[in-house]
């Protein structure tokens, strides 16, 4: 008798369910993610049949763009910086400074705004209290025809909008250093500022890099801000390869931008893969201690912590509080009469776009829901050929910056073999391939933290694979399941970047009416917009937050891990 | 030997006590009037059921925590309000709470580093006191790769190698395992002699505290019952809860009948016991506690002077046996060395129990 030896790397293959299962993931993302990829770069490299690079280097010769592309990593870089500060001042403040519940849950909703807000919200706020007519520049400080639009206001927006995602990267890492660790160097006789700076900063640190490039991604990512704020003499990247497809109709051009743009991100991505990775000093000793008053602080530090982060939530809050004034009032700045009459246009001229971005939404959110939790449990728990590739792959369009998504989606999805331009099914599939990953990491997370012995017993007990992980793996996963629902919503509510170069006469988006509202000056409109979409979001929140509570006894799925990142 | 004893100081706690704002519980007095007084060079342990306080008490004393009342002198020095980088300290939590970014030289090094010694000087403590802990060798070595036991080591090596005025231990050996912590409390108090500082010591452990103390001071609810050495605590305890916390005990209520002669006889168990001593202030007539440890008591089958009773069961343990006896309804344990076989009673066996006159102490109900 002889015994055949298994290859354990194709074990997975052996079973024809999951074999069909990943063969199907290698189609999709084939599909949705490489083939995208491969005709932007072979519309941006290819001419009449032949390769070449000429193209990108007279993008690289034209001083316009080569500014766009230096502002685009001065901007990615003061948002980075800022944002992080700004992060690493509240979680800073949220752990070591002693405040009540109640203030804790203040800042906590001001950070929670942004992160839920759609586009263009805080731009619309800064324009508000900055431009011309602005609240503050022109009613408050009489100034006349104050210029707000270029680096500055861009920096500022996007500091505002981003640093909440700092802050929620920081702030788990901030309350995993045991304070004891600070009040032992305090009692060697350290000052409080030489405790900060060779214990609590050191021991932060991959914390503050990862939120870094976080921030670094999104602001060399995001389109929005810029479009609004940035002005003509402040180009970047992202709007200068939307303004050359939809004002020139050069894809070629616009798809080389986006390439520029890809640079950047790699490295970022990169960085943040296999650089951060496993780059942290969660205690190694044990059982933190007990609950220990820390003496970092004095009295006065913590009051000034504390005043510093009111001050920028009250700013923040401020910032909603004008939209939702914006959105009541007749014109923003020239008549203030209360007024539902923006409500009236968004419910009826606007309930098209309503009704669209809520079908999408509802249809992508299950599936999803669905593909980030069997790629997560099959990286997680499966060894078969090209595991690692298909995980990479499936991080792709999430890593990359919606322009160059929107971009690539555009060119191959255009003519035949595979016409989709202006279905929903585009749009659907843009937002899954992109903001599902999220759900993904969740679920390998979780997965780490479930012993698999687990499954192992279900197997032994001759359960096939399919009803092991419907009925083991599956309830395990659930948190993962509806972090990824969370974000593919809110994500299908808010993201514009992409998504506005694939939106039709049959199919638009509620973030794309918001810029068509602004672009034709009816703020009100563009306000009410906005607010509707941040009570949407925020319910939705309510609701999933809720279902993650049911499974709080495992770890893993918190309404955080729908917003950070 | 590059560490060596310095001149040790005393510590003083006068009507120290501390309470916290609870947002259920409105204020907890987790410690209150608490007067000790540490002798230079003693080492003395706060033993205490969790959460009686005893773990904030040493925190007043590190500057971590502000007393709410009272004072606290290191040597002649009143440091009431300073903070702890301004009592020259040294701490072992009880997580060690080692510097995981630190090689164990950084860890071990820090607090001379804070002084500003020279890199020389620093270098040859750090290999001193390492080689004084058992760690030559280690100090390039990083936290997550040393066992429990070494980071132990690194934490105690950190807390003595600036030559701290006291030393201060919280719970550290509650992380170890058994027999590691039988050793290392044998390393720190031969470690504590040598050097020669005025130590604190906590823990919740009697055995441990009776191991290494030069004194335990008892605390329950956030106040100290009893100071005195584990002998004193154990033949002598103030009152029935230094008497249950420590060892096993035999606890019944008594009256006093006589005092005269130098006699004590107290009525309990429905029978005369003589005790060789009383609590000041109880008079003949007053209900007192009689307390008797198990191994003090002895069983005979035959006695003119013992008390009647009732073999209920008996547990042989290799070199002691322990018994339950019943005298009335009261159930009393007793625990006899080195009985054989023969001699052995068996569950139903009439008894006589002997009192032995310098076993019986007497406390206050
Ligand atoms: N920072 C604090 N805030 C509120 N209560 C505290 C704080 N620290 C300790 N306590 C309370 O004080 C009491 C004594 O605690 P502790 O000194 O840690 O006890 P022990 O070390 O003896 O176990 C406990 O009831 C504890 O809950
Ligand atoms: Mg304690």
């Amino acid at each position: 008798m002889s015994v055949t030896s298994q290859s354990p790397s194709n074990a997975a293959y052996r079973d024809p369910f999951f074999a069909g299962i990943i063969l199907l993931l290698w189609v999709l993302l084939a599909l949705f993610v490489l083939y995208p990829l491969a005709c932007l770069f072979g519309r941006a490299f290819v001419d009449g049949g032949t390769i070449s690079l000429q193209p990108l280097l007279d993008v690289l010769n034209n001083p316009h763009h080569r500014r766009a592309f230096g502002n685009s990593l001065i901007l990615a870089l003061a948002v980075g910086v800022g944002g992080t500060l700004l992060g690493f001042l509240f979680a800073f403040t949220a752990v070591r400074g002693g405040l009540s519940r109640r203030v804790i849950g203040f800042i906590d909703t001001a950070t929670l705004l942004p992160l839920i807000s759609p586009p263009f919200t805080i731009s619309v706020a800064i324009l508000f209290s900055f431009g011309a007519r602005g609240l503050i520049t022109y009613d408050l400080l009489g100034i006349k025809g104050f210029a707000i639009y270029g680096f500055m206001s861009t920096a500022a927006a996007e500091m505002i909008t981003y640093f909440p995602i700092a802050y929620l990267t920081l702030r788990p890492i901030l309350a995993s250093i045991d304070p004891n660790i600070e009040n032992a160097a305090f009692s060697m006789g350290a000052s409080r500022a030489r405790v900060f700076r060779t214990m609590t900063l050191p021991l932060s640190m991959p914390g503050i890099a990862n939120a870094f490039l976080l921030l670094f991604a999104c602001s060399l990512a995001d389109f929005a801000t810029p479009l609004i704020l940035a002005g003509n003499d402040f180009p970047v990247l992202p709007t200068e390869a939307f303004l050359q497809i939809t004002g020139q109709f050069d894809l070629r051009g616009g798809a080389l931008l986006s390439i520029l743009l890809l640079v950047p991100a790699a490295v970022v991505f990169f960085l943040q893969r296999y650089w951060l990775q496993g780059r942290s000093f969660v205690t190694v000793t044990g059982k933190a201690g007990s609950r220990s008053s820390v003496e970092i602080l004095t009295p006065a530090m913590r009051f000034t912590l504390f005043a510093l982060c009111g001050a920028v939530s009250i700013v923040v809050i401020y910032f909603y509080a004008l939209l939702l004034f914006s959105s009541l009032v007749v014109a923003f700045g020239a008549n203030h009469t209360f007024t539902f009459k923006h409500y009236h246009v968004i419910f009826t001229e606007g309930l098209p776009a309503i009704r669209d971005t809520l079908i999408i939404a509802a249809i992508g959110m299950p599936l999803g829901g669905i593909y980030g939790v069997v790629v997560g449990y099959l990286v997680a728990r499966k060894q078969f050929w090209g595991r690692q590739s298909l995980e990479l792959a499936s991080m792709i369009n999430y890593a990359l910056p919606g322009t160059i998504v929107g971009i690539a989606y555009l060119l191959a999805f255009n003519d035949k073999p595979m016409e989709l331009t202006g279905t929903a099914a585009i749009i659907i599939a843009c937002y899954i391939f992109r903001y599902s990953p999220t759900g993904i990491r969740a679920t390998i997370a979780l997965l780490h933290q479930v012993d698999k012995s687990l499954e192992e017993a279900s197997e032994s007990l001759g359960a096939k694979s399919f009803t092991t992980f419907r009925r083991i793996t599956l309830p395990l996963i659930m948190p993962a399941f509806f972090t990824g629902l969370g974000v593919v919503f809110i994500r299908s509510m808010t993201a514009i970047s992409a998504t506005i170069f694939l939106i039709s006469i049959n199919w638009t988006l509620v973030t794309v009416r918001i810029l068509e509202n602004m672009t034709e000056l009816s703020l009100g409109p563009a306000a009410a917009f906005s607010v509707l979409v941040v009570v949407i979001v925020y319910v939705v929140l309510f609701l999933i937050g809720q279902m993650l509570a049911r499974f709080r006894a495992l770890e893993g799925g918190r309404v955080e891990s729908i917003l950070g990142g | 030997m590059a560490v060596t004893a310095a001149q040790p100081v005393p510590i003083r706690l006068t009507g120290i006590g501390k309470s916290f704002e609870h947002g259920v519980k409105g204020r907890i007095h987790a410690v209150r009037d608490v007067n000790v007084a540490v002798v230079p060079g003693e080492l003395l342990t706060l033993l205490g059921p969790s959460g009686c306080g005893k773990t904030t008490t040493l925190r007043m004393i590190a500057g971590f925590e502000q007393p709410t009342e009272g004072e606290i002198h290191i040597g002649e020095k009143n440091v009431t309000g300073l903070r702890a980088n301004e009592r020259n300290i040294g701490f072992v939590f009880q997580n060690y709470a080692i510097f995981p970014h630190l090689s164990v030289f950084e860890n071990v090094g820090y607090g001379l580093r804070v002084q500003q010694k020279p890199e020389d000087e620093i270098k040859r403590a750090v290999a001193d006191v390492l080689d004084l802990v058992g760690l030559a060798g280690y100090a390039q070595q990083h936290p997550h790769q040393l066992s429990g036991g070494e980071q132990q080591r690194v934490a105690l090596a950190r807390a003595i190698v600036f030559r701290p005025r006291i030393l201060l231990f919280d719970e550290p050996l509650s992380n170890l395992d058994a027999k590691l912590r039988v050793q290392m409390r044998g390393e720190i108090l031969q470690l504590q002699k040598r050097l020669g500082i005025t130590t604190v010591y906590v823990t919740h452990d009697q055995e441990e505290a009776m191991a290494i103390s030069d004194r335990i001071a008892v605390m329950d609810r956030g106040s100290i019952v009893q100071i005195a050495s584990a002998e004193d605590l154990y033949d002598r305890p103030s009152n029935e809860f230094v008497a249950r916390f420590i060892g096993r005990t035999n606890l019944f209520d008594g009256k006093m009948r006589d005092t005269t002669n130098g006699r004590i006889v107290v009525e309990a168990l429905g029978q005369t016991i003589v005790a060789n001593s009383a609590p000041d202030g109880i008079l003949p007539g007053d209900t007192v506690r009689v307390m008797i440890r198990p191994e003090r008591i002895a069983l005979t089958v035959q006695s003119t002077t013992g008390v009647g009773a009732k073999v209920l069961s008996r547990t042989f343990l290799g070199e002691k046996t322990e018994y339950h006896v019943s005298v009335g309804d009261q159930l009393v344990q007793a625990t006899l060395y080195g009985q054989g076989k023969q001699s052995a009673f068996a569950a139903g066996d009439s008894v006589q129990i002997i009192f032995p006159a310098d076993g019986v102490h007497l406390m206050k109900p």
